[in-house]
């Protein structure tokens, strides 16, 4: 091992730190002005004030506007007295820099709640409209006396859903343990090769668990058919991204002490994991799963609507014909089932602790 | 003979903290040598260094004659065994039984099946339970660690490291979350191992008293320097300031 010089180690780690923010610094100012001048432009200057119906759209225009910002916030950044700049630490204590971030900061957030009240259609008349009062009581007053001649058929669709939610649960267990211990940055760690595959599974799981089980129950449906099966292949794959994020950040938590104490016996690492982490994580991991029990009943509801079995997808059906006594007694099914669901899910995760 | 021998190391954490600035020293075969300073001198930084829990930034360590600065997994876990470790807050899994615990300091000699099956020799049990009668404890071998008071948990982790056999025993503050009764009959078990098996001893400690009853060498350390080596007894007044400050005043535990 070649001799190093403590204090330039010291030097050359803070020059990397500072320059790192510095850059950080001057996109987030560029992503800040871009941001402004689009909303005040586009929202609030033509779309509210002009009440433009088709605002024109080009590339070049917003290049241009994006070009012209990137200049102002790289200028503003090097000042040193940004916005940014004080959101890294590595703005000038002036009073400047005091009055940007307060100003600029409270401009930002008035014109992005303005924009979105604008764009959310905002409107008291709408939701108090003598027709849609009346379309509203029919369609309650159907709810609450719901048909019982579809209450055997509703039973065994809710007994399919709950199964669907339960076997995705079960099976979700053994591949979420192995991707969270792989996925858990303190056991990960020790060289490039295991930072690597921490980093690669932290994406795709981030990945998975950004799309809702809805939309992986339409691609499953069209992969192997409309059905229970993939229903629960939906579930299955979201519950192990999720879960994986809330085991491996138990992992993570981990009080670092045993963990050390046992590496110091020169245990290797899975005898290291067996001893210090594994029974520091057992109640955590129970408490999820059950948790994400209770969740996967609610989404087997939902993702039967796109065709994932159980009880959603005669909801859709009904819901289709217009028949609201059949639909409401659906919804009074699903409600009871839920509700029961997560009392059970409470009182053993209670238990537990 | 010399056991470990530290040349001029130092540690700088990846957050910036430079915590050992160039510290040397030598530990001599059956020595128990105190390490003193105040929080944030340095004192288990040094430690882990020497175990290798952390890897220095430079310098060197020899340990047994073998340089150990820079050694890397199979040959770590070697070293690792023939170094025992004692921590301030114990560190024993709470959940599992006093005698599993302390079978867990003989892990790096165990095959990771066997270890993981929890699959234990009769002589192996054995042997725990024997380091167990050393620190006085083997009635409590199946409860569960986390019953048992402070102490107690202390002497549990002493026995862990026995079962090492080690050459060599670091222990970082190990009565610094005791009252003062059970520090000193905890103290009262690192003298026994190394008076009667002897194991040469490297402890933290903060209270005076303690380092002149144990000690048979002193070093201080202030702001990851040397700044005293020498016999317990030759500490007075004016290095105690020095060590712990103009403000310090020497506090007794009997």
């Amino acid at each position: 091992m070649a001799h190093v010089n403590p204090h330039d180690v010291m030097a050359k780690r803070k020059d990397k730190e500072i320059l790192k923010s510095r850059v950080k610094a001057a996109l987030l100012d560029f992503f800040f002005v871009f941001y402004s001048v689009l909303v005040v432009d586009r929202v609030i200057w033509n779309k509210f004030i002009l009440q433009v119906k088709n605002i024109p759209f080009s590339w070049t225009e917003i290049g241009i506007i994006a070009l012209v910002s990137l200049v102002v916030g790289v200028l503003w950044s090097l000042t040193g007295t940004s916005l940014s700049s004080k959101l890294f630490g590595i703005s000038k204590k002036n009073s400047v820099t005091k009055y940007t971030f307060e100003i600029f900061g409270w401009f930002l957030f008035n014109i992005t709640f303005i924009a979105g009240w604008i764009i959310t259609k905002i409107s008291i008349v709408d939701l108090f409209s003598e027709e849609g009062l009346n379309a509203a009581q029919r369609i309650f007053s159907a709810l609450f006396t719901p048909e019982m001649a579809i209450f055997d058929e509703a039973l065994f669709a809710i007994i399919e859903t709950v199964y669907i939610a339960l076997i995705a649960t079960l099976v979700s267990i053994p591949i979420t343990l192995i991707v969270s211990f792989a996925s858990a940055r303190n056991l990960m760690n020790e060289n490039k090769f295991t930072l690597f595959i921490y980093a690669t599974l932290r994406l795709i799981s981030n990945f998975v668990r950004s799309i809702e089980p809805l939309i992986w129950a339409i691609i499953f449906s069209v992969w192997i058919g409309i059905g229970p099966y993939a229903g629960m292949l939906a579930l299955l794959i979201h519950s192990i991204a999720s879960n994986a994020k809330l085991y491996s950040e138990a992992i993570e938590s981990i009080e670092e002490g045993p963990v050390e104490a046992i590496s110091a016996t020169g245990a290797n690492k899975i005898q290291i994991i067996w001893y210090a982490v594994v029974p520091q994580i057992i109640l955590p991991f129970l408490s999820f799963t059950i948790y994400r029990w209770d969740i996967n009943v609610r989404m087997a509801t939902i993702i039967g609507l796109v065709g994932g079995g159980g009880i959603g997808t005669m909801l859709i059906q009904y819901q289709g014909l217009a028949q609201w006594h059949e639909v409401g007694l659906i919804v009074i099914m699903i409600a009871l089932v839920v509700w029961i669901m997560d009392y059970i899910s409470t009182k053993i995760r209670q238990a537990i602790y | 003979m010399t056991i470990l021998k530290v040349d001029n190391i130092h540690k700088i954490y990846p957050s910036g903290t430079h915590a050992l600035k160039g510290v040397s020293f030598e530990v001599k075969d059956g020595e128990f040598l105190v390490i003193i300073g105040l929080s944030g001198s340095g004192k288990s930084t040094l430690l882990r260094c020497i175990n290798r829990l952390h890897e220095p930034t430079s310098g060197e360590i020899t340990f047994l004659d073998k340089d150990i600065t820079h050694v890397k997994g199979k040959e770590l876990r070697g070293i690792k065994q023939q170094i025992g470790m004692v921590f301030q807050q114990f560190n024993l899994i709470k959940r599992r039984s006093v005698l599993t615990n302390v079978i867990t300091g003989r892990l790096g000699k165990l095959g990771t099946f066997q270890s993981i099956t929890e699959n234990f020799s009769p002589e192996l049990i054995e042997e725990a339970m024997n380091a167990l009668r050393i620190v006085g404890i083997e009635e409590k071998a199946y409860k569960r660690a986390d019953s048992l008071s402070g102490g107690q948990q202390q002497r549990v982790a002493i026995a862990r490291s026995l079962m090492q056999n080690p050459k060599l025993l670091l222990a970082d503050e190990p009565v610094a979350s005791l009252d003062p009764a059970t520090s000193n009959s905890v103290m009262h078990y690192f003298e026994k191992i190394n008076k009667e098996l002897g194991t040469t001893v490297i402890c933290n400690l903060h209270f005076l008293s303690l380092v002149r009853k144990y000690a048979s060498r002193v070093i201080a350390l202030k702001a990851g320097e040397i700044i005293y080596e020498g016999l317990p007894h030759d500490i007075d007044e004016k290095w105690f300031k020095t060590i712990y400050g103009e403000e310090a005043e020497e506090v007794e535990i009997r």
